[in-house]
């Protein structure tokens, strides 16, 4: 016991750890900076919720501690905060969610949680929640019932499609729907007959989905964050996983500490660049200058992998002419890193090997997005690391289904499973649909409409705002239905507040609506509606994590309030636009307690099973994928493959692609193109999907190139009936499949005979083998260039790197580029800062949902900008103070100022996740009663400038020009 | 003469009460031990999920522990 | 016997607030009350190293000696706990604590402005009937008579955060310090064996 300490220690400070005494005594970190100035805001909105005692008194809404087995039931559910999918147990009681314990079975998570995880116990009390269907009366939120809900808002939706045709409406759909309620969305709007419609995944990857995807083969990350493990060594630019996914550094960490190298390339030093053992600082939007720096660096050296590029890369010459022009000075005068730590770094990688790239926003995000992550993969390609267990591309996706909905959800240039909008592509689905196709197509304004892209997310207000002469469908957008998606992610907020002004109708449906409600509210009296959906706990589905693995979440409580599945609300809708019984032809209806009719969530991943067989959605029955959450302690947590077990030899989740039917037993696919293993044990090659030559050169693959096992140890095309015949195959078919894969191919022979003939009985892979594409002729820029962003901060480079031309129809809208960047070039002497945004651990996506909790809003109270001691010195503020972030558009944000020098002199960071502050003022009064979240302030999106990728759409969101002042 | 022993007791007495202030006792207080004065505790093991079963209990956080080094499940 | 501790490994805590998250879910410990919290130093700058804090569980407990009332006692276990019953809310267990670690919620309380103390349990509840409501309002869930490790290192992200006997605790970090191989990058080598005129890293 201490009583009295005889022998006084030399110094007193020695009783503490050195680190936490200096913490405690002078330094000051952000969270305690942030604690400490937000304390008063957040205790008085807090005050009077908090008991008096320390602990909420139990209560029906709130049960206390019970005994360990009474009554208590265990559902086995996954995290919706981000894509890496981890596992959770929630315990209910008495309908109640009381508990929420580790999965410490799960391969993918083992039982670790970040804060987001840690906290989703509380979607299932969700005080801050849309609690019933509201309506904007005057200006005022009021409550209605979902009868009333459901008539209005059909009413008006229906009057708009009668009066300017069904493209006049424009569906939002979400990257947090399960595969389910996802696909079922891009089947529903298809029936309204329109296009337009998108998801986060435009404005989150969807660069890297069309540039991967046309490189070789499918658009996803190739391996997963287990398989990182086996890197050694690790290049993460423009991700952030430290916080954006805070459980994936349970693997990297692990491959670390057994070897492995990190490197970090970024603007800021992130928490990421703090765990790293080399970090190099870059220009925001200047990846590929850096990329070829590297790569000058490895064919100046010798160490690309010949035998590997001779056999499986296409138009590498192009490329390498482009590289070596970005000599070490012109690679430091526009990234602004040394030759030698560019040198550093094409070493660390090339030397040490396999090794793995991670990419998340901060490369995806910009006007040359596509460009940045071809070049990301031709590295890859060049260092032989595509394919490679420890290798791939470690493309870490944002929301915990964004891979599943951009997979066969509501994107508007595609079909379910990226089977595009040609005329045999519907006609496909038509027959998954059991619809008829001239059916569908009546309900399309014309066939023309129907076979082309819609309106991107990124655009919606341009085909609000833009003068109908120049659109290019038949006219402006009038009615706007956010079904799961923040108006906070998009650029160009100060202009999405005028095109919601003028608009006709907006619908949001939402558990926390309120972003959408509040900003639509300051500037309407009226038509606006809002319909409180359930969360993935209060019903059941699969998703998709980054690693493309499948999770089935069971439902863990009923729907809290009035809320509904957004299944329910979709046939609920379908009922009242008369196509209920086409939506749901192949899906049984089960009735909830309400007496609403639901669709089925396994029914209907059943049609996604009989349709999508392009990317191995077929595989993943139901049944399986139960097995697997039941079954997780079976799978080695570096493999991912069961040792025994009900599972055996399934890889967890069951990775798509998971080719043929459910009884063909295909395990998954962990790592793609991996031809070190049979198909049927999860190998590959690259995809045959761009033809079989081009200009006269072969793209198929070399000879020795297949996949092990493969008859044909050569290139060859993808399979199609004609193929089968010709190899003298077509015999193994069974009757039933012949009849159904006669003049069909692998993709459209709905019995899937193609396939299993190709795989089990030859060991071929049914897309082919070809080889990777470093050119993508299709593409603007076939080799990727570097090209200043438009509001750049060095004019003398945009002279050198221009943009690209504007375009006239790029899906459906003028797309400015060269002129905007002319007409700004000099702006930078005005708004001399870069402006930059990212994530928190704490919040996700839009942050509404975050921000609401409050274990979690607690922890971040304000929003921030992160500045450098320099800039805030010239600009004459300190830590602490408010300061207003002046963007070219002139919009105005009043953020704390974080100084500190994680950012460069010149750069300014703020993150993303904050709404509910107009330019300096609290919108509290404009969002419905009761459903303001708890931490509002600036978005930083208010503030952004126009910009957009020229493949996908993508917006411009990470470099960008401001300049600040105090407040 | 007078004997000068009783005259020196007194002084002998005085002297040895003087000097006691200057032994080497402790100049500090004595404090007591203090002594936990709250309501008994039960222990983890008792009643609940293991009846008493000490074993059972030191077994269940032994592989509790274990589910925290994911080396125990990797390699 | 067992004796429980928390282990932060610094080479691999995140800052991520897993742990200050999982403590309010599963206790229930309302706004302002954090019974561990996440400290980082050389935020932003080389050598930005993170660590979760909350009650040690100490073996010669500076609290327990300077209780008033003397309401903190040690379990067998080595945990550190108290009774609320008895707690005066005079804040001198937080003087005496090296780490911040109790907190005193805010609102009408027993002596003066300042609430009953409230700190860190290890997730052992406290002197009440293991599992009652009682129990659960004052001190949160016992998650050791469930024969289960506190709820913030088994949530711990990327397992920097470890919970149990001190015993097995070091078995583990001995096993990650050896594979790490490494020498003076390693947080607090410097601290411990480097010379006088480097800087601690």
């Amino acid at each position: 016991m201490l009583i009295k300490k005889s022998a006084a220690p030399g110094n007193a400070s020695r009783q503490l750890p050195g680190p936490v005494a200096r913490h405690l005594g002078a330094t000051m970190d952000r969270r305690a900076f942030l604690r400490r100035s937000g304390l008063g805001a957040g205790a008085g909105v807090l005050a009077a919720q908090l008991p008096y005692n320390l602990i909420g008194s139990a209560d029906a809404a709130n049960p206390g501690a019970q005994s360990a087995t009474g009554g208590e039931e265990v559902r086995r559910t996954v995290c919706t905060h981000c894509s890496v999918g981890c596992a959770i147990d929630a315990i209910v009681k008495n309908g109640v969610w009381v508990r929420q314990e580790p999965v410490f079975d799960s391969p993918i998570n083992l039982g670790a949680h970040c804060a987001k995880g840690a906290s989703v116990r509380e979607h299932g009390h969700g005080e801050h929640r849309l609690k019933y269907p509201m309506k904007l009366v005057d200006g005022k939120y009021q409550k209605i019932s979902w009868e009333q809900a459901i008539n209005e808002v059909g009413d008006r939706l229906l009057k708009i499609r009668a009066e300017s045709g069904p493209d006049a409406v424009y569906w939002i759909g979400s990257s947090k729907h399960s595969n389910e309620q996802a696909y079922l969305m891009r089947k529903f709007v298809s029936f309204f007959g329109t296009n337009n419609m998108d998801h986060q995944a435009r404005i989150c990857h969807s660069t890297t989905v069309a540039g991967v995807a046309n490189t070789w083969g499918y658009g996803a990350m190739t391996n997963s964050y287990n398989d990182m493990q086996n890197a050694r060594a690790m290049l993460f630019i423009g991700s952030n996983a430290a916080e954006a996914h805070p459980v994936s550094l349970l693997h990297i960490l692990h491959a670390k500490e057994t070897g492995a190298k990190m490197i970090v390339v970024d603007p800021r030093f992130t928490r990421t660049a703090a765990k790293a053992d080399y970090y190099a600082r870059i220009r925001s939007g200047t990846d590929i200058p850096f990329i070829w720096g590297m790569l000058y660096h490895i064919f100046e050296n010798g160490w690309e992998d010949r035998e590997y590029i001779r056999q499986r890369v296409y138009g590498l010459d192009k490329v390498r002419e482009e590289v070596m022009k970005w000599t070490p000075d012109k690679v430091l005068e526009v990234t602004g890193i040394a030759e030698e730590q560019v040198y550093t770094i094409a070493e660390m990688l090339a030397k040490n090997k396999p090794s793995t790239v991670v990419w998340c926003m901060g490369q995806t995000q910009h006007t040359v997005g596509n460009g940045n992550v071809r070049a990301m993969c031709i590295l890859q390609l060049v260092l032989g690391n595509v394919g490679v267990s420890g290798g791939g591309t470690n493309i870490f996706r944002g929301h915990d289904n964004v891979q599943g909905a951009t997979d066969v959800g509501p994107n508007p240039d595609s079909l379910p499973g990226y089977y595009g909008l040609a005329t045999g592509s519907w006609q496909h689905w038509c027959r998954v649909w059991g619809v008829d196709y001239e059916w569908v197509k009546s309900r399309y304004a014309s066939e023309e409409l129907m076979t082309k892209s819609g309106i991107t997310v990124s655009r919606w207000i341009d085909g609000v705002l833009e003068n109908p002469a120049d659109i290019d469908q038949p006219g402006n957008l009038r009615a706007v239905v956010y079904w799961g998606h923040a108006p906070n992610s998009q650029t160009r907020g100060a202009e999405m507040v005028e095109a919601m002004k003028k608009l006709d109708t907006l619908v949001v449906i939402d558990p926390y609506p309120s972003a959408t409600a509040s900003m639509a509210a300051m500037v309407r009296k009226d038509g606006v509606y809002l319909l409180p959906a359930a969360t993935q706990f209060e019903t059941s589905g699969s998703a998709t994590a980054s690693n493309r693995s499948l999770q089935w979440r069971e439902k863990v409580i009923e729907p809290l309030f009035e809320s509904k599945p957004d299944q329910t609300i979709m046939y609920a809708f379908a009922r009242k636009f008369g196509f209920a019984d086409e939506l749901v032809k192949n899906i049984k209806l089960v009735k909830d307690k309400q007496g609403w009719d639901e669709p089925e969530p396994e029914d209907i991943l059943r049609e996604i099973n009989r349709g999508t067989w392009t990317i191995g959605y077929t595989g993943q029955s139901p049944e399986r994928l139960k097995l697997h959450m039941q079954n997780m302690h079976t799978f080695d947590v570096k493999t991912l493959r069961a040792h025994g077990g009900p599972c055996d030899g399934d890889y967890f989740g069951l990775p798509w692609p998971c080719y043929g039917n459910p009884e063909l037993k295909h395990p998954g696919t962990p790592n793609l193109y991996d031809t070190s293993k049979h198909v049927m044990e999860g190998g590959g090659n690259f995809r045959a999907n761009f033809g079989v030559e081009k200009d006269g050169v072969s793209l198929l693959a070399e000879d020795g190139s297949a996949s092990k096992g493969a008859e044909l140890q050569m290139g060859y095309p993808e399979f199609d009936d004609v193929l089968l015949k010709k190899l003298g195959w077509w015999d193994e078919l069974t009757d039933a499949e012949k009849a159904a894969a006669e003049g069909r191919n692998w993709k459209t022979d709905l019995s899937g005979g193609i396939i299993r003939v190709a795989m089990q009985n030859h060991g071929m892979h049914p897309f082919g083998n070809a080889k990777a594409r470093a050119l993508v002729w299709n593409f603007p820029d076939p080799v990727p260039l570097h090209r200043e962003p438009i509001y750049s901060p060095r004019p003398d480079l945009v002279d050198k790197y221009p943009t690209h031309e504007d375009k006239m129809k790029f899906w459906r809208l003028p797309t400015l580029y060269k002129t905007l960047q002319d007409k700004v070039r000099d702006i930078s002497k005005e708004y001399p800062l870069i402006m930059t945004s990212g994530r928190l651990v704490e919040y996700e996506g839009g942050g509404e949902e975050t921000r609401s909790n409050p274990w979690l809003a607690e922890l971040q109270q304000e929003m921030f900008a992160e500045v450098n001691p320099k800039d805030a010195n010239d600009a004459g503020f300190r830590n602490g103070d408010y300061i207003w972030v002046e963007s070219p558009t002139k919009a105005r944000l009043k953020v704390r100022a974080q100084v500190t020098q994680r950012v460069a002199p010149g750069t300014v960071f703020l993150p993303f996740h904050f709404s509910g502050w107009w330019q300096g003022r609290d919108m509290l009064e404009f969002y419905p009663e009761g459903a303001a979240p708890i931490v509002r302030g600036e978005a930083v999106n208010t503030a952004t400038t126009y910009g957009y990728d020229s493949v996908t759409m993508m917006q411009e969101t990470k470099t960008t020009l401001c300049r600040v002042s105090k407040a | 003469m007078k004997p000068r022993f009783p005259l020196g007791l007194p002084a002998a007495v005085a002297a040895f009460v003087l000097l006691a202030g200057c032994s080497e006792e402790p100049q500090v207080v004595q404090y007591e031990q203090g002594k936990y004065q709250g309501k008994t505790d039960s222990r983890p093991w008792e009643g609940g999920a293991f009846n008493g079963d000490k074993t059972a209990w030191e077994r269940a956080l032994h592989d509790r522990v274990r589910s925290q080094n994911e080396y125990r499940r990797v390699e | 016997m067992a004796r429980m501790k928390f282990l932060c490994d610094a080479e691999r805590c995140i800052e991520c607030n897993g742990c200050v998250t999982a403590c309010k879910n599963e206790h229930e410990v309302p706004w302002g009350v954090n019974r561990r919290r996440v400290v980082t130093i050389n935020d932003g700058v080389p050598g930005e190293r993170s660590m979760s804090v909350a009650c040690m569980h100490c073996s010669d407990a500076p609290c327990i000696a300077v209780c008033p009332t003397n309401v903190i006692y040690h379990t067998e276990e080595g945990v550190v706990l108290h009774d609320k019953d008895g707690c005066i809310g005079c804040g001198y267990c937080f003087y005496a604590c090296p780490f911040g670690a109790p907190q005193f919620p805010n609102g009408p309380a027993a002596f003066g402005a300042r609430g009953k103390m409230d700190k860190c349990t290890f997730c052992a509840g406290g002197p009440e009937e293991n599992h009652s409501d009682a129990e659960f309002e004052k001190y949160g869930r016992n998650r050791l008579a469930q024969g289960k490790l506190p709820l913030c290192a088994e949530m711990c992200s990327t397992k920097a955060l470890l919970a149990g006997d001190a015993a097995e605790l070091s078995d583990i970090f001995r096993e990650r310090a050896l594979r790490r191989g490494k020498g003076f990058e390693a947080w607090g080598w410097m601290t411990a064996y480097g010379k006088d005129k480097e800087e601690a890293k």
